[in-house]
């Protein structure tokens, strides 16, 4: 008899797991008025889907997925040189001042939010409000923060002019207005108050009552968070319908302005906990568009192999380095620096930890290979390549003092070194990384050992709290030249910009962490690194390649970090159900957290497959 | 006639214990799966001990056989750096062996003690420390223990050890002090208390070897416990990464090398798995024999 049951409990969980299994199937074809059915896919930009949480895209856990059912007022591009290139949101056209002075931004024509009321410039003027309370890069109240807007100016009801605070400005201010999120002022508009243009008025000038609106505003942002809208309305090519946990489903948004040429009629994303869910849908071919996720080589094989599936690989500005704490020794010698990064063999180190999703760096220059080839392709092979060399890694060690003992690299006085490296418990590739340099560096007699935290923001403010010797470090963020290099010659390293005025802190204080030479003697000439970067944030094209050829010298033999690899932006697409993908560097990768997909989709790229 | 009583208990104390050892003999005897338990555990005690030594102390990796299924050169295959899994899983041994060891040896030891304690005086003792015990139990452990992973770093298997043991005497406490009000009824221990012996004596001399299999078989049940409890933090990657950890190794063969998805690090999941389930399997049937050992009631003749 109990046989019996169990025989019967066992079938009826077969059907239902079939049930289960029918209801994910994803059928071209189907309901909806594009006629381009289901499209799945997954939120890369965050872990775990939230039933709960409102659609909001400011809200961190928020079913707001931009791109798709949150629009921006344009969808900036990854261009290697020019930060302000961007495909057309919500403005459908826009002027950069020459100067960059401002910015005129033309409405879409037809836009209308999903209830059916024109996208207006008033929506536009609450939304950059609402930018301000969460102080976005060109909508900052920060005092004498470079590219803040100064006035926002509703022209007409398709036109807005906003302008750039000369006082400080910045070549990206375009970008920063571009990368604004939209909102409807009819549903959002209670959560600023009436006087709030006032208050940011007041905000910008000085004393207390200018602190006090500062506050004011700031306050404002956790309200902004937390604001649920009743229901969804969205500007953009889909509209939330429902989120459950295991996958959030959107619908198309009739009332797109590209409606017509937007081929799917519904999109569903679903839930995943880690990587290794997501390579699961990934072998089983469910996914039609997945984002950049690390995966190894045999889970890659098996990828390919599920019918329909392709890998695209485009840039993707980010490099991951090793970064010392140049306050703790031995690491503040340049000679130690210089002999860890002719030990380092940086070909093992991408093979084993990022054989897919990185290509090794070719030298430390602290910009990704592609984008130096853009800016300083002269500068590139002058440089120091740091091939692995074990005898001129001794020949460094010996200059720094460091004494070889039984085959182990001690200290000047004599005492142990061990290469102590951090990182985040859950970076499987920078851990995976870490432990080849352990394995490479304790063949070569210097002892090291791996390190982890439990979570990334942690890891980031024990590193800024100067607690790691060594730890990874992401750099080379471009495509702007100032945001390229302050990732080794700014606040981490102790040069503040604030007002157009570059200040230097002692190491350990200020969030300088690194801890590096105020100056670095480049071509003969002493050079103030963080100055010369600061400078990157006012200058044209021009005018910033000569810096960033100096500063790549600078980084070059001054090693702050040791760059390891490039990231390679890996996309992964199903043809089966859709076609179109763009190949084009560019659009591969959006800024922040934009899912490009739904971008491509709204510009009437991605197809149906007949 | 001490003198003469003397040589007598000597005589029937080494006769006893030659006929102890005797039933061990017998009851490992009669079922050959006991045996192939206490193998097993001396085979895993020998590997932590011995294992570590042959060994060289990095690993060597090989890049160009990065997660590599299992062959006749690596049993289980190769670790994503291209390391050797049954050499990770040899080296690992150790740290799981010497913590499963301290934990017992505590939670033995402070279990035993205030259970015994509180069963013996019985009273307010009893009522202070079991309403503590109480208190303990209703702690969930595994919750706790994520919480002060993120306050100390169980580096040395001696303070995860210690950690442990310290959240798991609960139990074998007021299972001791039950054992304890039972037995301290019983006409034997009444005889003692006539005689005007010592409660050091009654305890030492006739509570305690009357519970001993009792406390032995929780004893290998919270090795069991210790395992599971160490290995989980690991895998959950609340504690320092350690890569020739059983737990850590587990995490990276499902989050890193995929062993979910493809069939090449499926030797990485299996590696320790395998050495977690053989241990579970030997713990067990040791605990089978000893049941039989100190239990007269189920002593096959």
């Amino acid at each position: 008899m109990k046989r019996l049951a169990a025989v019967v409990a066992l079938l009826g969980l077969a059907t239902a797991t079939a049930a289960c299994s029918g209801g994910t199937t994803n059928k071209s074809g189907g309901s909806g008025g594009g006629g381009g059915g289901l499209f799945t896919t997954i939120d890369v930009t965050r872990t775990g889907l939230e039933a709960t949480a409102p659609a909001n895209p400011y809200n961190p856990k928020g079913n707001a997925f931009v791109g798709f059912n949150a629009m921006r007022i344009g969808w900036v591009k990854n261009h290697l040189t020019d930060p302000n290139q961007a495909l057309p949101g919500i403005a459908a056209s826009w002027e950069i001042a020459p100067d960059n002075s401002s910015i005129t931004l033309k409405l879409q024509p037809n836009a209308k939010w999903s209830d059916g009321k024109p996208v207006t410039a008033e929506d536009v003027k609450m939304s950059i409000g609402i930018a301000y309370t969460q102080g976005s890069t060109a909508f900052s109240i920060t005092p004498g923060a470079a590219g803040a807007a100064a006035d926002v100016t509703v022209v007409d009801p398709q036109t807005l002019k906003i302008t750039q605070d000369m006082a400080n400005p910045s070549p990206k201010f375009a970008r920063g207005v571009l990368d604004t999120n939209v909102l409807p002022a009819h549903v959002w508009s209670s959560v600023l108050p009436a006087d709030f243009w006032d208050k940011l008025k007041a905000a910008r000038g000085d004393g207390a009552d200018a602190e006090k609106a500062r506050e004011e505003i700031t306050a404002l942002g956790e309200k902004v968070i937390a604001f649920a809208p009743p229901k969804d309305v969205s500007a953009g090519p889909f509209v939330l319908e429902r989120v459950n946990p295991s996958e959030a489903l959107l619908v198309k948004n009739p009332n797109f302005y590209n409606a017509a040429n937007v081929a799917p009629a519904q999109v569903k994303f679903l839930n995943y906990t880690g990587n290794e869910q997501i390579w699961n849908y990934l072998t089983q071919g469910k996914l039609d568009q997945a984002g950049f996720t690390a995966t190894p080589t045999d889970v890659m094989n098996r990828i390919k192999q599920a019918p329909g599936n392709e890998i695209i690989k485009g840039y993707s500005p980010v490099a991951v380095s090793m970064a010392f704490n140049q306050s703790k020794k031995p690491y503040d010698n340049v000679h130690v620096r210089r002999g860890l990064a002719y030990l380092i063999n940086r070909d093992e180190v991408t093979k084993v930890a990022s054989p897919e999703g990185g290509t090794p760096a070719v030298t430390t220059s602290g910009i990704h290979q592609k984008a130096a080839q853009a800016w300083i392709p002269e500068t590139l092979p002058q440089l120091e390549p740091y091939k692995p060399d074990v005898a001129k890694a001794e020949k460094e060690f010996e200059q720094a003092g460091l004494t070889k003992k039984d085959g182990k690299w001690t200290l000047a006085d004599g005492s142990a070194w061990k290469v102590s490296m951090h990182a985040p418990a859950g970076f499987s590739d920078w851990l995976s990384a870490q432990e080849n340099i352990k394995t490479q560096l304790t063949k070569a007699g210097v002892d090291a050992e791996v390190v982890t935290t439990a979570d990334y923001p942690l890891y980031l403010s024990e590193l800024n709290a100067g607690k790691y010797d060594v730890g990874f470090w992401l750099m080379a963020l471009g495509p702007a030249p100032y945001d390229i290099y302050q990732r080794l010659y700014g606040a981490s390293n102790g040069w503040t910009n604030i007002g157009n005025k570059v200040t230097h802190a002692a190491p350990g204080k200020n969030g300088n962490w690194m801890g590096g030479p105020e100056e670095i003697e480049v071509d003969g000439a002493k050079i103030n690194p963080g100055e010369l970067t600061a400078k990157l944030n006012s200058v044209g094209d021009a005018e910033a390649k000569p810096i960033m050829a100096q500063l790549a010298k600078a980084a070059n033999q001054d090693l702050p970090v040791i760059q390891l690899w490039d990231y390679v932006n890996t996309q992964f697409v199903n043809n089966n159900r859709f076609t179109g993908w763009p190949k084009d560097d560019e659009l591969l990768r959006g800024g922040g957290n934009v899912l490009m997909a739904g971008v491509w989709i709204q510009q009437g790229l991605i197809k149906a497959k007949q | 006639m001490s003198a003469t009583l003397v040589p007598e208990t000597a005589s029937a104390a080494s006769t006893m214990r030659r006929n102890f050892w005797r039933g061990v003999w017998r009851v490992m005897k009669r079922k050959p799966s006991r045996m192939a338990g206490v193998v097993i555990l001396a085979g895993f005690i020998l590997m932590a001990v011995v294992g570590p030594m042959l060994l060289p102390e990095h690993l060597p990796g090989d890049t160009s056989s990065i997660t590599q299924p299992p062959s006749w050169e690596h049993w289980f295959g190769t670790d994503p750096q291209g390391r050797d899994v049954l050499a990770l899983v040899v080296k690992g041994s150790r740290y799981v062996l010497l913590t499963a060891a301290v934990t017992a040896l505590i939670t033995v030891v402070a279990g035993t003690a205030i259970g015994l304690f509180s069963g013996f005086k019985r009273g307010r003792w009893d009522t202070v420390l079991m309403r503590l015990t109480d208190m303990k139990l209703t702690i969930p452990g595994l919750p706790l223990l994520l919480v002060l992973a993120t306050v100390w770093q169980f580096g040395s298997p001696l303070q995860m050890g210690l950690v442990l043991g310290l959240l798991g005497w609960g139990g074998v406490a007021r299972a001791v002090r039950s054992q304890t009000l039972s037995l301290r009824e019983r006409g034997f221990i009444e005889a003692a208390r006539g005689l005007g012996l010592s409660t050091s004596h009654i305890i030492g001399r006739e509570l305690l070897p009357s519970m001993a299999p009792y406390i032995a078989m929780n004893m290998l049940i919270s090795v069991t416990g210790a395992v599971y409890s160490q290995v989980g933090l690991f895998f959950l990657g609340v504690l320092p990464y350690e890569s020739d950890n059983w737990g850590v190794m587990l995490n990276l063969a499902v989050f890193q090398a995929g062993a979910m998805v493809t069939p090449t690090a499926l030797g990485y999941l299996l590696g320790p798995l395998l050495a977690i389930l053989l241990l579970t399997l030997a713990i067990v049937l040791v605990v089978d024999a000893m049941d039989e050992i100190f239990n007269p009631r189920l002593r096959e003749e």
